[in-house]
């Protein structure tokens, strides 16, 4: 059949491939699904839960939101080009860790070492990836057993406290009503997303996912690409780290346990294929919001806590199953 | 009488692939089915097999009703048919892959295979089609032919009287397209009738007894081979006398005393390329003759910094060049048009104008410019005739041809001093293809110097200035004018 649909006839244009209009609208509804989702889960909470709605309530969401959204940005760079961090909650409980550390002698400024050493933990991964070949999934299971070993070490399973006023001023505070976690997740999304959208990088990134030998072929400098996203990534592992020790004023090895795999859950759910090559930073940014809506919804219309998971997995599976347009991917594995 | 087809009509969206098709296979004879590019052939085929159902039209296998919901159907009726792609399983043994579709029939209690039995018969079957391959042979070592034969084999060994083999791909080379047509001799005389596609026309036509010809997805006609002419099939298949007029007139050779853009000197690459030397000049087209393996392609990595060179050195306009990566490459102006459309020459779900401008995207610091992109794709588009909708419609939803052209138009994009062109008219039909050799001529006068390889020799004698013939990595002969050069000049030195 595809060597017929793909048949030239000489001289005149290729033959429409969808069946016009309606092939259009499944298109238009697939792509504006996650939109859609979030709207079905606003709806239903609310009736749910009177308070779920309320300014208060949305400031929360937000909040816990943050570090979730923080790291997603960074995992879309990865998942859109084809690859996969799962080092991500190590890599929070490092830069938390470097902060709480760095905090008493720099106050505001252990952004820098919070920052630069999630950057480094990122920069490995990519390096293993890119130079080493070592398959993504494989080389963050290694190192993220490695970077959360490092924090079990220097803490000996005890949490570090932060209390500097400084640092907690600077990212655990609020003005003009809006938590400053709120403002730095935001400003971030907003970086992210001109990356994404504006920059040649951006761009071959998008080019790997979408074939890596044709880059190759190409003269896309993916190696460079490649660590280069790990490193952004790792960056803003970093951020998160520093606003989730703000947050709970202290840092445990237990920080950011399992966060990756909700960072991987919100950039799926919001239409985002882990094969790579599609996607943008405002589908991640839909996806986020469904994952925390989801928690926080059901937490507010007292949804037993014994079954939310069970109700949390369901409804991602069901979200992606109905969003992946599995035609145009091909081969699921 | 073994299989006949009566007005079958298959169309696809708004395509018309096939349509008023009548043929009559009969029983040990060769039936090849000829027509250009998307022309039906392998629609056809596949309809007769049982791979897609016909929209209308009615089939009779041995006068009864023949209607095979699928190929599974279809070969339990009697009905073979092997497919256009390679289907072998790598990962699997010889016999393993011969039997795949009913391993349970060699499997002991418990399911466990036996492994000798099987090896046994998948032998005999190797044996009955009459080809030389072992089945304790390691199957990354065997041609692609030679898979082919294997593919053949695992029809046979339901015991089908019927076999129709698609091979209208250009994926096997002279040599092995000659091993298959073996073969179908060899199942002919066993009293079998065969449905036959083919890429290599004249070696189909060597083989059959009868043919039919499509055109467009219409039938034209079936006749006995012995009765018709090849120019009479040539001017059936395409309305018009093709093949004379369709390369564009050589440009005067230009005598310059400046350094050829490229030389290669005692170079060997990889494991398939020993030692070649040539140049290749401003405004010349080399091309590079040479069975599959012989060492175009092996060179051609060796010039993008795909692989390393082992031994020898490349030049670009009088300086050492030694691309560490295909990026460095591009960076010398080096342009490369890979044989493989769709896995290294473009990325198929994205648009036109992202394959256009891949190779050296138009920026600002480190900001794409959209607005200098669409501008350029839109010149690129005009410049090569691209038939798409618009700059942003993705090159999935372009024909074969035009995707040629998103991947010509990328590598003249970056307004290179070499280009390497590896089969560029694979599976593009007449019409895309005189466009591209118009092209390819304008810009050799242009200045741009060509190193061309080819399969197909007609396109090599028609297009190049010089030719370098290629046997088992090794530069063996060279033509320095293609006047009056015949096929069977250079394919002689080639085998």
């Amino acid at each position: 059949m595809s060597q017929a649909m793909k048949a030239d006839s000489p001289g005149g244009a290729a033959p429409a491939r969808d069946s016009g209009f309606k092939g259009f609208q499944i298109d238009l509804l697939r792509r504006s699904f996650p939109a859609i989702f979030l709207a079905v889960l606003v709806v239903v909470f609310t009736f749910m839960s009177p308070r779920f709605l309320s300014l208060g309530n949305l400031s929360t969401v937000l909040e816990q939101g943050t570090v979730l959204l923080v790291t997603s940005l960074g995992a879309s760079f990865i998942i859109m080009a084809g690859s996969i961090d799962i080092s991500v909650g190590a890599i929070v409980a490092v830069a938390a860790l470097v902060a709480a550390l760095t905090a008493n002698t720099l106050g505001a400024l252990a952004i820098i070492p919070a920052v630069l050493v999630g950057a480094m933990c990122g920069c490995i991964n990519g390096l293993l990836l890119a130079v080493g070949k070592v398959p993504s999934f494989v080389a963050t299971l290694g190192t993220q057993v490695v970077y959360r070993g490092f924090v079990l070490y220097f803490t000996k399973g005890a949490p570090v406290e932060i209390s500097n006023d400084g640092f907690l001023d600077a990212y655990s505070s609020v003005s003009y009503g809006v938590p400053h976690t709120v403002m730095i997740g935001l400003a971030l999304a907003v970086a992210a997303w001109a990356i994404f959208k504006f920059t040649v990088f951006g761009r071959e990134v998008l080019a790997i996912g979408g074939g890596e030998r044709v880059s190759i072929l190409t003269g896309i400098a993916v190696t460079r690409v490649k660590i280069l996203m790990f490193l952004l990534l790792g960056a803003l592992c970093g951020m998160a780290g520093l606003l989730q020790g703000a947050r709970t004023m202290a840092a445990t090895s237990q920080l950011g346990l399992g966060l990756e795999l909700d960072v991987i859950a919100s950039v799926v759910v919001g239409g985002t294929p882990l094969t790579g090559g599609l996607g943008s930073i405002t589908n991640t940014f839909l996806g986020v919001l469904i994952v925390t809506l989801l928690s926080n919804g059901m937490n507010m219309s007292g949804v037993d806590p014994y079954l939310q998971n069970i109700i949390k997995g369901v409804v991602l599976i069901v979200a992606v199953f109905i969003n992946i347009d599995r035609k145009k991917i091909g081969i699921i594995k | 009488m073994a299989l006949v087809a009566d007005g079958l009509r298959k169309q696809f969206g708004r395509t018309i692939a096939a349509s008023d098709i009548s043929v009559t296979l009969r029983t040990g004879a060769v039936h090849a089915i000829v027509g250009e590019n998307g022309a039906g052939k392998s629609t056809t085929l596949r309809m007769l097999g049982g791979a897609i159902r016909p929209d209308s039209g009615a089939m009779t296998l041995d006068g009864a009703p023949y209607a095979p919901q699928s190929t599974f159907d279809a070969a339990h009726k009697g009905v073979a048919l092997v497919h256009q792609e390679i289907t072998i399983n790598r990962s699997l043994s010889v016999a393993e892959n011969i039997f795949i579709g009913d391993l349970r029939r060699h499997a002991g209690p418990l399911g466990v295979l036996r492994r000798k039995r099987m090896a046994a018969s998948a032998q005999e079957a190797l044996d009955r089609i009459g080809v030389k391959i072992s089945v304790t042979a390691n199957l990354d070592r065997l041609n692609l032919g030679e898979l082919k034969c294997i593919e053949i084999a695992r029809a046979i060994s339901s015991n089908p009287n019927t076999l129709l083999l698609d091979e209208s791909t250009a994926y096997l080379d002279h040599r092995e397209v000659d091993a298959v047509l073996h073969v179908m001799q060899e199942l002919k005389s066993k009293g079998m009738a065969i449905g036959f596609v083919s890429h290599h026309l004249n070696e189909v036509l060597a083989a059959a007894d009868d043919l039919t010809i499509l055109k467009d997805g219409q039938f034209v006609g079936s006749y006995r081979a012995a009765d018709i002419g090849a120019n009479e099939i040539h001017r059936l298949m395409v309305g018009r006398d093709v093949l004379h007029g369709i390369y564009p007139p050589r440009s005067p050779p230009k005598v310059s005393g400046a350094a050829p853009t490229l030389r290669v000197t005692m170079a060997a690459v990889g494991r398939e390329l020993n030692e070649i030397s040539l140049e290749v000049r401003r405004g010349e087209i080399v091309g590079l003759a040479g069975l599959k393996g012989a060492g175009a392609e092996a060179l051609f990595a060796g010039i993008v910094g795909d692989e390393p060179l082992r031994r020898g050195e490349l030049q670009l306009d009088g300086k050492d060049y030694r691309p560490s990566n295909p990026r460095a490459a591009w960076r010398h102006g080096v342009a490369h048009l890979p044989g493989d459309r769709g896995n290294e020459g473009l990325i198929v779900s994205f648009s036109v104008l992202d394959n256009l401008v891949m190779a050296r995207p138009p920026a600002v610091g480190p900001f794409f410019s959209r607005r200098r992109a669409r501008a350029m794709a839109n010149d690129l588009i005009k410049l090569i005739g691209i038939r798409t909708a618009s700059a942003s419609a993705p090159c999935q939803s372009l024909s074969g041809g035009n995707m040629q052209k998103v991947v010509l138009g990328k590598c003249l994009a970056v307004g290179p001093g070499l280009l390497l062109l590896n089969n560029p008219t694979r599976g593009v039909d007449v019409g895309a293809r005189e466009e591209i050799y118009r092209i390819i001529r304008q810009k050799a006068s242009d200045g741009l110097a060509i190193l061309l390889s080819s399969e197909d020799m007609p396109e090599l004698i028609g297009m190049s200035d010089r030719l370098v013939v290629l046997r088992r990595g090794v530069s063996v002969r060279e033509f320095d004018s293609l006047e009056n050069v015949e096929e069977h000049d250079i394919v002689q030195h080639m085998i």
